[in-house]
This record gives C-alpha cells, structure tokens and sequence, in this order.
C-alpha cells in the first residue's frame, strides 16, 4: 500500500502562466495540507498521479509524497480535471496520520444480473455510486462489492444493506439511501406526425413573469414593420 | 419541444461562448454519454431529433438523460423588413452548450448499443460530439 512514491517539489510561483508552464513539462501544480504540518503548495509528476486515479483503490490509494524534506503519506483529496481534454489540472493533497480515523468515499460496484432485468423486463439503475465511510486509513476498502442477482421491479437495495465490515468500517452515509434500483420500463409514446408537426412550426410561447410586454403591443410591432416600408415606397 | 413554462423576460441578449464547460462536464447519471467538443447554440427542435434518434435506436430498455435545456430565447425579424423598429419576434428556443458539456447520458444498455446511439444523435447535432463512458475518465 505504501510503495507508491509520488515525486514533488515545493513551488513558489504562482498564477496561470506558472501553472500553464509546470502543466507543459509533465507536472501538476497542487498543494499538500492537513495533518500537524504547514500547506505546502507543490509541483507533482502527473503520470504518477493519474496511474494512481486509474489503479483499483483510485483516489483512496494512500502513498508517499517525495519531498526534498522527506516523504510524507498522503492521499489525493481532491483534484481538477479539464473537461475537453482530460488532463489533471490541479490536485489537492491531503496529509494522513495511520493510526487517525479518516472519512472517505469508497465505490460501490454491483455483480450478478437481476432477477428483475432478467425476468420481469425492468432497467437495473445505479443511484449512488460512492457512499462515506469513517476508518483507518490501512482499512479503507478498495471497493464495496454486492450482489444485486436478487433485486425485483421496485426493490431497491439501501446503503444500509450494504456488506461492510462494522469491527472496522463506520458507515456515514444515510443508511436509508438507495444505492441501486430496478425501474419497469416507462413506455414512450409517439405523437402523431400531424400535431408533431404542428408543435415544430409554432412553438406556444411561455407565460412571462410580472412587466412582460402585453400582447396587443406585440401585434402592433409585428403590424408596424410592414406599414414603414409601404410608406417608404410612396416616397419613391 | 423542450421549452421553459415561464419567464421573466421574453427576449434575451445574446451572449458570448467563451471558455470551456466547468459545469456539467462529468458523467452524473448513466454509464455512457455524448460531450460536446465546441461551443453551439442548440435548438429545443436538436435536442429533440437526438431524443428521437437515441430512443428509437435503443427501442426497449435503457434510460435517456438529456443534460441540456433550451432556455434561451432568439428572435428573428420578418423576411424582407428592414433594419430598425425594434428587436424581432421570438423564434424558438436554445440552449447554449460549451466545450466539454455532457449533453446527453444513457445507462442499460450495453456499450455497442450505447456509441451506435450516441453516434445517431451526433449526426443531429451542429457540432463534433466525442462519446464517454465511465471507464475511458482520466
């Protein structure tokens, strides 16, 4: 678990240009805080980082922060991803204590078919996909797996049915929160190419709130318009 | 048509679309979903035809989220009037969509049946779309 070292340096320079040139030589500007220590903000290797994110314990893997100071344990708390490209942008490094319970989210994966997918035609929906636990940090599961195989049309399975280890894992989340769910399916329905069309060529307009200009004012603009240019003709 | 149920003002100024989705960039619902890849206005008649395209494809089964709404209103003057008198009449609706927006998500299906879907629906749309899926983050 700790035999993953993250290379960093401390950084001083701050602002987009400085961020946009360590982003340019294969790192990611972040800061490392928490725990009995100062934040320190930090230049980290992204390869490192992102294998982390993409490895099977994600963003609860704990490991060490290579620091000219020395190494630190540390785990990612959270972190900026820019949405065309990808790419890490920022990362939030959090100190950890091994002997301090922690609160973290942890997965939630599903194996089996349901019976209610299978047999009844219904659509097995995840509802919650991460759900917080309170633990040690060499406890925090990589996963919480659980069989869905038995879930009919309506059930739901509950955060509080999930198998966890209680002697070592504190559930935060509401217990009653649905995890996952079989939904029957809602039939669509095709309206008539007639008033389909109908709707597509003149859109009713929304009711407007409070001052909207009234209705009769609108006519008027529309009436205007064509009036001028009669007007403009007759001067010809 | 999608469409707002009230508003407080009937026409809108237009905007600019600079910069990227920071919002609503991350798949929130299903297991599958269509980013957009530029900036566009996307008409409520757009959206409608993806709808269309996507559940027709997928028939029976799957769930369709749809993470954009036109709620923006554009005006258009009348054919042959000229310039002046005021801004013209509402036309339809629009959502404006940035760089990186998740615009459409789907969830039981299986994968092949999802990018063939999602595919449909990009031809429906003005702008290059690029299909996710939880497992291709990062």
């Amino acid at each position: 678990m700790d035999q993953i070292t993250v290379e960093a340096r401390p950084r001083d320079d701050r602002g987009k240009n400085a961020a946009r040139r360590l982003r340019r030589q294969g790192q990611v500007p972040g800061v490392l805080y928490g725990g009995d220590g100062k934040s320190v903000t930090l230049a980290v290797n992204t390869k490192q980082l992102a294998a982390i994110l993409r490895s099977e314990s994600g963003h609860n893997t704990i490991f060490k922060v290579k620091l000219p100071t020395g190494d630190e344990p540390a785990m990612l708390k959270d972190w900026q991803v820019d949405p065309l490209l990808g790419s890490l942008l920022h990362v939030d490094l959090l100190r950890v204590a091994m002997d301090v319970r922690i609160h973290v989210m942890v997965p939630v994966h599903t194996f089996g078919e349901p019976q209610g997918v299978k047999l009844q035609g219904g659509i097995f929906e995840m509802v919650t996909r991460e759900v917080e636990v309170e633990c040690l940090p060499s406890d925090i599961p990589g996963e919480i797996r659980v069989d869905v195989s038995e879930l009919m049309i309506g059930k739901q399975l509950r955060v509080g049915d999930l198998p966890i280890d209680a002697a070592k894992i504190k559930l935060l989340s509401d217990p009653q929160r649905v995890v996952a769910h079989v939904v029957a399916l809602r039939a669509e329905e095709e309206k008539p190419a007639e008033a389909a069309a109908a709707e597509a060529a003149a859109p009713a307009e929304p009711e407007v709130i409070k001052k909207g200009k009234k209705e009769a004012e609108e006519g008027e603009e529309v009436a205007a318009a064509p009036a001028a240019e009669e007007k403009e003709k007759a001067k010809k | 048509m999608m469409m707002p149920k009230k508003v407080k003002y009937r026409k809108q100024q237009r905007g600019r679309r600079r910069g990227k989705a920071w919002r609503g960039g991350e798949l929130s619902f299903g297991e599958y979903g269509l980013k957009a890849l530029e900036p566009a206005w996307i008409t409520d008649r757009q959206i409608e035809a993806a709808r269309v395209a996507i559940t027709r494809f997928i028939k029976r089964g799957g769930k369709l989220w749809i993470r954009i709404f036109p709620d923006k209103p554009f005006t258009k003057k009348p054919a042959e009037t000229r310039m002046g008198k005021g801004k013209g009449a509402p036309e339809r609706w629009v959502a404006v969509v940035k760089p990186g927006r998740v615009m459409f998500e789907m969830a039981g299906v299986d994968l092949a049946t999802a990018t063939q879907a999602m595919d449909l629906a990009a031809h429906k749309l003005p702008i290059q779309t690029r299909f996710v899926s939880r497992t291709g983050e990062l």
